[in-house]
């Protein structure tokens, strides 16, 4: 395209685009932007931190040994993360609304402004797409929603880093703009102006806070005591057999004929041979009770009372040494958790369970019958449900 | 600040390249599709959801009084997100057959129960605005 007709292509597109001085100003502007941005930046900052504590939990060997105390810490992060990405909708939303006519604004036309111009431009481009898309992912993901071809877990990740790199970036950009707001007060002080209709920034401002406190509470505060029941938007209400809810049932995952078989043996094998157990063996050995909670990413946790036999007695009949990672698989034939890795620190923990009941009863089918993994401070996809055979293998 | 401003400006490009490492790590086609809905997500917000609350603003607002438009704020503030965020509990897109324990609360009548609190709420936390505001004047309108 020539010059010219970029220029009248730019006239053109003046004339029709809006002005951005032609919005109604009330309740806009930096001093809304740079308050609520505070409380957005808060909330993806914890959403950001606790979602890569849980991308480490979910290593099968994790670059720092992660601690098994307290047991909670996996279902506090979890609930922490869907929360605060919850409260950033209504945070995120102000805000934008906020600076929303400053999307019309006119690019400069000297070369280094221009520059400087689309760079923040591409920036705040990024960021907005990025947190919604953190925020629609998130919010679908914890309802078992998968409207895309692309695998929640490394998107959402990669993404997250993304969001949290573009917001770094603009609080930089806009760290003079932020001081000056921050210093005003919200409103412009002394009577308001006769005639008036306009609700005023404190209005909006608590109205937004309200609204970041209604979704959290209306939707995630089933791991809350008491809330439970108020918590009438939750992706689960907490109940399920045995007072556990279920992720993922053994009809979902092709078992539901193989944990009725009677020839089921647990194998074990290790440094030195292997074993095979039939399930009255196992419920022979010396059994160990733990209340741990069963905590997924997707923002759920039920705490309750198990019993079975310490995976650590069990590795080692056939030679783990303290030193080896503990390698459980399940009936699943398919599937991205047939699987998981038990970190040697794991295995020590005398509360990691090869869990023979739940409540005192058997498993249900549903929660892993005849066995599964329990342990302390681990995410919930990686508690592998319908254990056939443990490994003993080098860390 | 000039310190502060770098030292944020590097940080943040960290990230993005940390972001772009693990974008890479995707397969083409789902990187692919990973764009597609990132600036799908600019284009619905932008396009669609702003300019239809613009909209609704440019409606309703002027038929209203001071207290009224209060009233208004505040309930589109409350419900306005709440209803974005429970789009897939209410839909129940994801519910399954074999699992009763997903999606299991009573979603349907307790969002209508929020929402007709909230209005509640804010209607009250309009005309108590309003008042302490003025003592007489405009609520009336």
């Amino acid at each position: 395209m020539t010059p010219r007709r970029l220029d009248g292509l730019a006239a053109w597109l003046d004339a029709r685009l809006p002005d951005p001085q032609r919005f109604d100003g009330d309740g806009r502007g930096p001093r809304t932007a740079a308050r609520v941005g505070v409380w957005l930046g808060v909330a993806f900052g914890l959403a950001f931190v606790t979602g890569l504590y849980s991308h480490l939990a979910q290593l099968p060997s994790p670059p720092v040994p992660l601690p098994t105390a307290p047991a909670w810490s996996y279902r506090v992060t979890q609930g922490v993360h869907v929360a605060a990405g919850t409260a950033a909708v209504p945070l995120l939303l102000v805000k934008l609304w906020s600076v929303y006519p400053r999307l019309f604004a006119r690019p400069p036309r000297p070369a280094r402004a221009l520059v400087l111009h689309l760079l923040e431009r591409a920036s705040i481009g990024l960021l907005v797409g990025a947190a919604v898309f953190q925020v629609v992912t998130g919010l679908a993901n914890s309802a078992q929603w998968y409207p895309w071809s692309f695998g929640f877990v490394g998107a959402h990740g990669a993404v997250g880093w993304v969001a949290a790199g573009a917001l770094v970036v603009h609080v930089g950009v806009k760290l003079p703009v932020i001081r000056v707001a921050l210093a005003e007060p919200a409103d412009d002080p002394g009577p308001e102006p006769a005639g008036r209709t306009r609700p005023s920034r404190r209005t909006l401002l608590r109205a937004t806070w309200a609204s970041a406190g209604l979704a959290v509470v209306a939707t995630t505060a089933t791991g809350l005591p008491g809330l439970r029941r108020v918590a009438v938007l939750a992706v689960r209400s907490g109940e399920g057999p045995q007072g556990v809810p279920v992720n993922r049932t053994a009809l979902a995952a092709g078992v539901a004929d193989l944990v009725r078989d009677e020839g089921w043996r647990l194998t074990v094998t290790g440094p030195s041979g292997s074993r095979s157990l039939t399930l009255a063996e196992l419920q022979g050995m010396s059994q160990r009770a733990a209340s741990l909670p069963i905590a997924c990413v997707e923002g759920w946790s039920a705490s309750a009372r198990w019993t079975g036999v310490p995976v650590r007695e069990l590795a080692t009949l056939v030679g783990w040494t303290g030193s080896h990672d503990v390698v459980v698989r399940s009936m699943q034939t398919r599937g991205a958790y047939r699987e998981s890795r038990l970190p040697a620190g794991f295995v020590a923990d005398p509360d990691t369970l090869l869990a023979l009941t739940l409540a005192g009863e058997p498993l249900h089918p549903d929660h892993g019958y005849p066995c599964r993994l329990i342990a302390p401070a681990r995410p919930g996809v990686l508690q592998t449900k319908w254990v056939h055979r443990l490994e003993v293998v080098p860390a | 600040m000039r310190a502060a401003r770098l030292a944020l400006g590097a940080l943040g490009l960290a990230l993005l390249a940390t972001g772009a490492v693990w974008l890479l790590r995707l397969p083409l086609p789902q990187l692919a599709a990973v764009g597609g809905w990132v600036a799908g997500g600019i284009v619905v917000h932008d396009g669609v959801l702003v300019p239809l609350v613009l909209l609704g603003g440019a409606l309703v607002g002027p038929r209203l009084g001071r207290r009224g438009r209060g009233a208004v704020l505040r309930l589109v503030v409350l419900v306005g997100p709440l209803t974005l965020v429970a789009v897939p509990v209410l839909g129940r897109f994801g519910a399954k057959a074999d699992n009763p324990t997903l999606l299991d609360t009573p979603a349907v009548p307790g969002y209508v129960v929020i929402v007709l609190g909230a209005a509640v709420a804010s209607g009250v936390a309009a005309r108590r605005a309003s008042r302490s505001a003025h003592g007489r004047g405009e609520e009336g309108r």
